[in-house]
């Protein structure tokens, strides 16, 4: 079944790093979209829902804790596997987010393999 | 009270980790203590809250920025890139840096709120705490052809200590 992927990052540079690093990870989606923001990211998801997002949480405006929650809100959206991806590690943290509605957390800097390892139980 | 050392050390190896895993780039500690900097450069600055508070900076050329977004990016040595993508890159260099630095500190300084970073460009860039402020400089040579600086400019935070 063909799969959709979102990812959300404010910076361009590391949306694009890690669309290279989802497609070296031999992971394929049908279609894929970036949003540079929370707000272009909820706009999006209105008209088009995805499968997996793929979110930053330090960003400006709107954290990528105040997205999981906004996105958990929207019923379009109840079936969408969100994995935070940023530089933040504490468990706390990790924790405090996958409570808020994430699926999965994933540590910069990362690897191929680490996108297969914790993308791959949402592809089927 | 942090050891100055630890500091050190943690800078260094927290850079080496992302621009070995991230960029692709060999980074090490210069063995020439009179290592100076070309004058047309970027500046990505990161400030953090917590037991210390400060910021994180890196400085490089303009040109070591270039093949450090080229890098990041996939693009070959003679694609065109735009100042813009190349302020970003360094921009996300420095969040990088500074979230490994953080992981490699949290045992002995606890957890540290950091900003979004920001990047200057222009010549003889100097960052400032004021005064009182401790600063950590380590400089180093990135693919033995650019030389580049890292800094640690903080103070500790004894509000933050006493609660």
């Amino acid at each position: 079944m063909a799969k959709t992927l979102m990812i959300v990052d404010d910076s361009a540079t590391m949306r694009k790093i890690i669309m290279r690093t989802v497609r070296m990870s031999g992971l394929q989606f049908d279609r894929t979209e970036e949003a540079g923001n929370g707000n272009e990211a909820l706009e999006k998801l209105g008209a088009n829902p995805v499968d997996i997002m793929l979110c930053d949480i330090n960003m400006p405006e709107m954290n990528g804790t105040e997205l999981v929650k906004k996105i958990r809100e929207m019923d379009s959206c109840k079936n969408t596997k969100i994995v935070m991806v940023s530089t933040e590690s504490s468990q706390e943290l990790i924790n405090g987010v996958i409570a808020d509605g994430a699926n999965g957390f994933i540590t910069k800097p990362f690897t191929p393999e680490k996108f297969q390892e914790k993308l791959s139980p949402f592809m089927n | 009270m942090i050891d100055e050392l630890c500091l050190n050390d943690a800078l260094l190896a927290g850079a080496k980790e992302i621009f070995e895993t991230m960029i692709f780039m060999d980074l090490e500690e210069s063995t020439d203590p009179e290592q100076k900097m070309e004058e047309d450069t970027l500046l990505g600055s990161i400030t953090f809250t917590g037991t210390l508070e400060g910021c994180l900076t890196i400085c490089c050329s303009s040109s070591c920025a270039k093949t450090i977004a080229l890098n990041m990016l996939g693009m070959d040595s003679t694609e065109e890139i735009n100042g813009e993508d190349i302020n970003d890159a360094i921009g996300e260099v420095t969040n990088l840096v500074m979230g490994s630095v953080k992981s490699r500190l949290a045992d002995s300084v606890g957890n540290l709120e950091v900003s979004i970073p920001t990047v200057v460009r222009g010549r003889k860039l100097e960052n400032s705490l004021g005064d009182g402020a401790n600063k950590v400089l380590v400089k180093v040579n990135i693919e033995d052809e650019f030389a580049a600086e890292l800094s640690l400019l903080y103070r500790e935070n004894p509000e933050q200590h006493s609660n």
